[in-house]
């Protein structure tokens, strides 16, 4: 079992998860963050700390679609291990359904840091 | 030790000798044959708070690290760090990381992390700190922190193992608290210590779950069943007892803490027993 970031991380972005990552496996794309499942250790500690509780443990029924998901995309976004100002939009876009297929951005983050 | 084991821990420390992130083994107690506990330098930028965990380990037969969450046992103002360990026969890293002896070298990662911490309940009077087995590492931590006494007026340490003789690290804790020169003070006018053992005769025998819902530890402590006004509540221990605990602070009304979102209960989740 590992941890997966849904929908609602997209363009909120927050980044609090990352501070708490214990193993630094979050990976991050334009407007949102997901985790490696092959680098989780299943502690637990970011789901909590996720103001848009977009983070779920794999085993949640509506977890399935993220895990292949986090998986794909960790592989081609950047690390992230210093927490960030969450996006402008962050707060707006909370809550809002259907960001996959309305915001979401398959780009990396770029690399300022 | 055998002459195998002792070339295996030469190569072992070899291979940490230029990691920057391994310390050095300064002691290792084996209190019974499931149970370790092993004391390693400290960095001095390694900061932590305490009730935290952070990955420990050592490398395995390819060189790469294998590491594992373990609670942070020591206070955070000692020079060392301690952790509380089972030995897994088969165990990955157990069943190595029971070898080590003074002098070797073990992996310790800079970040600690966790939902143990005091900064994730809101504040109140009495702190109960429900662990089974090594569950208790981190209130070895926590109940030699001053800020945990300035915080609450009683602490109630409750400490569940199947025998006495797994009692015995976290009785010794508690003993050496009462006099430590820093905290000894604090220990002695709030912590209340209560083991319990279930597969052997003891002073107090039942599971937590059990002496929490039936009211018999209530009763004994002379306390009131919990109430979210006055009671906080950190658990630590197996997956079930975590459950079920959590269960029983739902139904009095506290809700869940995070470092975010101070609440009025905290449970361990990377502890695996």
């Amino acid at each position: 079992m590992t941890f997966v970031v849904t929908e609602n991380c997209i363009a909120c972005k927050y980044t609090d998860c990352v501070s708490a990552c214990p193993v630094d496996c979050f990976y991050e794309g334009e407007n949102m963050l997901v985790i490696d499942p092959d680098g989780c250790i299943d502690c637990g500690v970011c789901e909590p700390e996720c103001p848009a509780s977009a983070i779920l443990a794999d085993t949640h029924e509506d977890a399935e679609p993220w895990i292949s998901f986090n998986s794909k995309y960790a592989k081609l976004w950047p690390v992230i291990t210093t927490i960030r100002e969450p996006l402008p939009t962050a707060d707006a876009q909370d809550g809002i359904p259907g960001k996959l297929h309305t915001v979401f951005s398959e780009q990396p983050a770029t690399q300022e840091a | 030790m055998s002459a195998l084991s002792i070339a295996s821990n030469i190569k072992i420390n070899e291979q940490l000798l230029s990691n920057p992130e391994s310390q050095i083994v300064t002691n290792v107690v084996h209190w019974t044959d499931t149970l370790f506990s092993f004391r390693l330098s400290r960095d001095n930028n390694f900061r932590f708070r305490s009730g935290e965990f952070v990955m420990i380990g050592l490398p395995d037969e390819t060189g790469k690290p294998l590491l594992r969450a373990y609670s942070i046992a020591s206070p955070n103002w000692d020079e060392e760090l301690e952790f509380y360990s089972i030995k897994v026969p088969d165990g990955p890293l157990t069943s190595r990381l029971q070898k080590i002896v003074p002098g070797d070298r073990v992996i310790v990662k800079s970040k600690s992390v966790g939902t143990l911490v005091t900064d994730a309940l809101l504040p109140g009077e009495n702190l109960w700190m429900i662990a089974t087995g090594t569950g208790v590492a981190p209130f070895a931590s926590l109940i030699r922190d001053p800020d945990v006494y300035e915080r609450f007026n009683k602490i109630i340490l409750v400490h569940t193992c199947r025998k006495n003789a797994q009692l015995v690290y976290g009785s010794r804790i508690v003993d050496n608290a009462r006099t430590d020169p820093l905290v000894g003070d604090m220990v002695q006018d709030k912590l209340i210590y209560y083991p319990t053992t279930t597969a052997e005769p003891s002073l107090k025998q039942g599971r937590p779950t059990t002496l929490i819902e039936s009211g018999e530890i209530f009763l004994d402590l002379n306390l009131s069943p919990w109430n979210a006004a006055i009671d906080r509540v950190m658990i630590c221990g197996s997956l079930a007892m975590n459950k079920d605990v959590v269960a029983l602070c739902e139904q009095q009304g506290l809700s869940e803490g995070s470092n975010n979102t101070p609440g009025e209960f905290v449970v361990e989740k990377a502890f695996v027993d």
